[in-house]
């Protein structure tokens, strides 16, 4: 890229906050906002414990005529978007929307709307389903709402990768601004996972962890119990335009969008390639795109699926990638708060990264209580510690092995 | 509460707008910003409250609101 392109704004729906002044004080605490399941009836999920949403109602700026026609990923982005551009200072009076681009990314669709009206056609026939339903279950509904709501007419695009779909989005729109198409992006993604049927299917995946009575400690990445993952719903947007742009408006940076690395294990629909060679050409690819030296980045954003197998891998990968030097970088993975967040992960991880940037801390992973001798590395167990983070990487990985790397830069 | 009455009730409810925004000599697309899908809910709405068939293409989004009550009283008399 040639020119850099610049974070502005960021905008957060998550289950520790919904503004981001929340969102970081209560990730720098290093608690757990995993809770049970109580908004239906999941006592026969063999995993029912997710990090929810509870008060998207309360921060909402949309009228309730909105709201019953889109699905609650769409109402999640809408409220992030809102959010970026505020904090991007964005003037949307006189900014010209022909160049203004949405990028997504989500995995699964909205799946609220979707069930119940598939059941109401069931029991009640043709007439049962809501018209809005044709427009609000896809996975690029939210897209399609947050341009039609400001009138932004750009190239915009919305990406399913699993857990990588935002790790893409936000690549993507990256790439769009620094080859000048457009002026103005807001990139990230959204997920609802908590619903009858998506938690049934993430279920069926195999990945979640059944550690239900000890919720709060359930998702431990790298620790020897480890389990697997658990789900989280909400949404990560962020407002990327060129650094050129942002000085002209005059508005402060949080970051800068570097490079990516990119692979797929091309070995099985769910599960992983069994050793660590395309997580490895990921890192290798993202570090050559950004012009790194492996012994100038500060911080590495943990995909920690929490699996055996996951944690392992990435623990290889690094090690295979950085050698010795891995001791001298700091790496973390806060998702362990609050869930993953799928389609939204990278972009919350992105947000969390670019604070993390800000407020010289680096979150902890927490629930880290045993060492497993195969995960050896030091993963900031527990508690946030103070560190300078100028140069990171995030790791962000989909089922089967979708690999991407995105590197971020504070100055 | 006479047919005009209850179309006004019918389409407030529905797209949860105020009565007084449904202008009269005015098409829903011009006092609310209605869009097509929206259309298609509230001539369902009217539909099951009327007890009449009325076709999606019959009334649209330009159909300024005596209209509707013509097309309303119409399909009430068979």
């Amino acid at each position: 890229m040639n020119e850099r392109v610049a974070i502005t704004g960021v905008g957060i729906v998550s289950p520790c906050g919904l503004k981001k002044e929340t969102f970081w004080a209560n990730l720098k605490r290093g608690e757990s906002f995993i809770d049970e399941i109580k908004r239906f009836d999941a006592s026969l999920y063999p995993s029912r414990i997710a990090g929810q949403v509870h008060e998207l109602d309360h921060y909402t700026h949309l009228s309730g005529r909105l709201i019953k026609k889109i699905d609650v990923f769409s109402h999640m982005g809408l409220v992030a978007s809102e959010q970026a551009l505020k904090d991007a200072k964005v003037d949307l009076e006189n900014i010209d929307k022909k160049r203004v681009g949405v990028f997504m990314g989500n995995a699964i669709g909205g799946w609220l709307f979707a069930e119940t009206e598939l059941r109401d056609m069931y029991i009640e026939g043709r007439e049962g389903i809501s018209p809005y339903m044709a427009s609000a279950w896809f996975p690029a509904a939210p897209q399609g709402q947050i341009t039609i709501y400001y009138g932004f007419k750009g190239y915009s695009k919305t990406i399913v990768a699993d857990k990588a779909s935002s790790a893409l989005s936000i690549w993507y729109a990256a790439k769009i601004i620094a080859q000048g198409k457009n002026d103005l992006i807001l990139a990230g993604g959204m997920e609802a996972p908590v619903t009858p049927y998506a938690l049934l299917s993430a279920n069926t995946c195999g990945n979640l962890s059944k550690n239900n009575l000890n919720y709060k400690k359930a998702y431990k990445p790298y620790d020897l119990y480890r389990d697997g993952f658990v789900l989280g719903e909400g949404s990560g947007v962020v407002t990327l335009e060129k650094e050129s742009c942002a000085n002209k408006r005059g508005v402060p940076i949080y970051g800068f969008i570097k490079g990516i690395g990119f692979s797929s294990d091309g070995y099985d629909s769910v599960r992983y390639r069994p050793n660590s060679d395309e997580l490895e050409y990921a890192i290798e690819s993202c570090l050559t795109d950004a012009g790194w030296e492996k012994d100038s980045i500060d911080y590495i954003c943990l995909d920690g699926e929490g699996t055996v197998i996951g944690d392992y891998l990435e623990t290889q990968a690094l090690k295979n990638v950085f050698k010795e030097k891995i001791s001298e970088i700091s790496l973390s993975a806060p998702k362990s708060m609050f869930g993953n967040l799928l389609g939204a992960q990278t972009a919350v991880d992105l947000i969390a990264t670019v604070l993390s940037m800000k407020n010289s801390i680096v979150l902890p992973t927490i629930n880290y209580q045993m060492n497993d001798p195969y995960c050896d590395l030091d993963y900031t167990p527990n508690k946030a510690i103070s560190r300078e983070i100028n140069k990171a990487l995030i790791i962000a990985r989909g089922r089967g092995g979708i690999n991407v790397v995105l590197a971020v830069e504070k100055k | 509460m006479d047919v005009k009455g209850q179309i006004v009730e019918v389409i407030s409810s529905t797209l949860d707008v105020g009565k007084d925004e449904l202008k009269d000599g005015q098409n829903l697309y011009d006092s609310i910003g209605v869009d097509s899908t929206e259309m298609v809910e509230v001539v369902v709405v009217l539909n099951k409250h009327f007890g009449i068939k009325i076709e999606t293409n019959e009334v649209t989004k330009f159909t300024i609101i005596e209209e509707i009550v013509d097309i309303v009283n119409k399909k009430k008399q068979g």
